[in-house]
């Protein structure tokens, strides 16, 4: 039977979410050790900025629960004030469900969940933690994602973290096409954030990156320029918006960095986006006149005014959902269905 | 009631038209800077220059002789360079801040009892005078226009810094624009006003001393801004508190001078 337990953006702050983040490079030990515990068969954890979530099978949910709550606790040192979310059986299903269509994301309908739960789900996979049930739910999962984005109008409008930054980085500067955005980190949110400011005109991009190699990569697919990552602060006084998403455990971007370069860049404000869990920009910095900063959850609040002028087409998408539930063998009752080993092909 | 009472209360009266339909169509976020809010800001100003084209004729010079005159000449300077300024630095909606401006200008001037009198004809006429009289006037409403740009950035940076943009305040325009918009307007305000106290000196006669003080002390201001922003640089928000707050001074002395 399902279960599902974690934490997401929703109820819980990024200083939370940034201690029990895993990374992608230990995503395989971690759901080894989930298997490893009593009474959970099958684990994938999918783990965003927004969002921590173990998904697992086992013949006794509750009891599995217990198991993986203790984990979770002492594996990143949480006290009894952090609070997992739980849901078991069809709830999970439908739990998934909806994060795979976006539903549940901080940008209403943004895509890149979709993603990274394939991501999570190929780690998981591989590491061999995947069997039978899992297996189905999360085929089910990139079935029913598509099905919400193809059959609704969820996708359309700014609803993702791109568009947001895009709308606030107008506000602040009017027409892009003066703009110099420069990349701290390369992943690849911090590339689509950069890419929207780009189809907006935006004049140039700088990448900054601590492996050069990824720097000079990235800015070449851009039509950018490359520098170290000893560089950036010099370039502050340059540049107009700056994204930041390094994987850095600890705060790069601090307070008498900016200040030197805003002396210089005589009152023209200076935007940043802060996508990194754990953040990469000191809070501090947004409290320096003419400086705008936006960290995950500071975007969140913006896209919640999107979420609220969508409500007819969750409506919608939540029909699709419970009409798949409904149909899924997962949870037709005593269903042989014969154990597989899926692939990902199968999903696409 | 005079004719020239007429248009001046048509001329307010379009300004709080233009004014209460900005804000409404704002409130339901349906704000499109076009032609209705040109159209009744210009019919607003063309009454006010038919009344002061009126009004310059019975005096034979410009009509700044009292108050309720200053104050309707500020009023249509405001207007005037909205529609120079604006379209310089991408402000079309800098006429929601600009209506009420000229509005309560408008309505200061036709409280003033001498609305009521008739125009005295100049006795003596001095170029350099109403020269002077002139540009420190449009000075004026170059500054109550960079007081409502300055309050537009202030409304925004509070906006943006508290991470969240209300649907009125989204569709005001980028505070980057204002910000420039500020400096051109205080750059132009200041430039005018130099040269209307440069025009004040070459006066066979001296205005009075006291009204000449009052003058320099808005100029230092301005002057005093514009050169620590050129030299030490200054971050947008205080030059549109700045702007904002210090346009204070400017009423204030338009007070003094009236009552002398």
């Amino acid at each position: 039977m399902l279960l599902c337990l974690g934490l997401s953006y929703a109820r819980t702050p990024v200083e939370v979410r940034e201690r029990v983040a895993v990374p992608g490079k230990d995503l395989p030990d971690a759901v080894k050790a989930l298997t490893q515990l009593e009474d959970v068969d099958e684990a994938v954890i999918v783990s965003t900025c927004n969002r921590m979530e173990i998904y697992a099978s086992s013949p006794s949910p509750s009891t599995a629960a217990a198991h993986v709550d203790a984990w979770l606790r002492d594996r990143f040192h949480l006290g009894s004030e952090i609070e997992f979310f739980q849901h078991q059986r069809e709830d999970a299903a439908r739990h998934l469900f909806a994060v795979a269509s976006g539903l549940d994301s901080m940008v209403l309908g943004e895509t890149e969940i979709f993603g990274q739960i394939k991501d999570a789900y190929a780690a998981a996979h591989a590491a061999g933690t995947t069997s039978r049930e899992l297996n189905k739910l999360f085929q089910e999962s990139f079935r029913v994602g598509k099905a919400v984005r193809n059959n609704t109008s969820i996708q359309r409008g700014s609803t993702s973290v791109g568009s947001v930054a895009v709308e606030l980085a107008e506000k602040i500067f009017g027409d892009l096409r003066d703009s110099q955005v420069m990349l701290l980190g390369a992943g690849d949110m911090s590339r689509r954030c950069a890419q929207s400011l780009q189809s907006r005109g935006a004049k140039g991009i700088i990448v900054s990156n601590r492996s050069h190699e990824r720097a000079v990569e990235l800015a070449a697919e851009m039509n950018g320029t490359a520098i170290t990552f000893e560089e950036w602060p010099a370039q502050t006084a340059h540049v107009d918006v700056i994204i930041s998403s390094t994987a850095a455990p600890h705060t790069v971007i601090h307070p008498e960095q900016v200040l030197p370069a805003l002396r210089r860049r005589r009152g023209r404000p200076l935007f940043i986006i802060d996508i990194a869990v754990p953040r990469d920009v000191d809070p501090l910095v947004h409290d320096i006149e003419g400086v705008y900063l936006y960290d995950i959850d500071a975007l969140e609040a913006l896209a919640s005014e999107t979420r609220q002028r969508r409500e007819n087409e969750i409506t919608q998408c939540l029909a699709i959902i419970e009409e798949n539930i409904g149909s899924s063998p997962l949870f037709r009752p005593h269903h042989p269905y014969p154990p597989q080993r899926a692939t990902l092909a199968d999903s696409t | 009631m005079s004719r020239e009472l007429l248009v001046l209360i048509l001329a307010a009266l379009c300004y709080l038209g233009g004014f209460g339909y900005a804000v409404r169509s704002l409130r339901h976020g349906t704000y499109r800077p076009g032609r209705w809010t040109l159209l009744i800001m210009a019919i607003g100003g063309l009454c006010q220059t038919v009344f002061l084209h009126w009004r310059g004729r019975e005096i034979g010079g410009c009509p700044m002789t009292n108050p309720f005159e200053l104050l309707t000449f500020i009023s249509w300077s405001i207007v005037v360079l909205y529609f120079i300024i604006g379209p310089a630095y991408r402000l079309s909606l800098l006429g929601v801040f600009t209506s009420p401006l000229a509005l309560l200008f408008q309505i200061a001037a036709l409280l003033r009892p001498e609305s009521l009198a008739p125009a005295v004809p100049k006795s003596t006429h001095s170029f350099w005078g109403e020269l002077h009289a002139a540009l420190a006037l449009v000075s004026y409403g170059a500054f109550a226009l960079a007081c409502a740009a300055g309050i537009m950035f202030l409304l925004q940076d509070r906006q943006l810094k508290q991470h969240r943009i209300s649907p009125v305040l989204r569709q005001l325009p980028p505070i980057h624009y204002l910000t420039r918009a500020i400096r051109g307007l205080l750059i132009t305000g200041t430039g005018l006003l130099t040269i209307g106290i440069v025009s004040a000196y070459r006066m066979e006669k001296l205005p009075p001393a006291s009204k000449l003080t009052i003058v320099w002390i808005v100029w230092t201001l301005y002057a005093s801004l514009i050169l620590y922003e050129s030299w030490r640089g200054m971050s947008a928000r205080r030059a549109a508190a700045t702007a904002a707050f210090g346009f204070l001074i400017p009423v204030i002395s338009l007070w003094f001078i009236g009552r002398h």
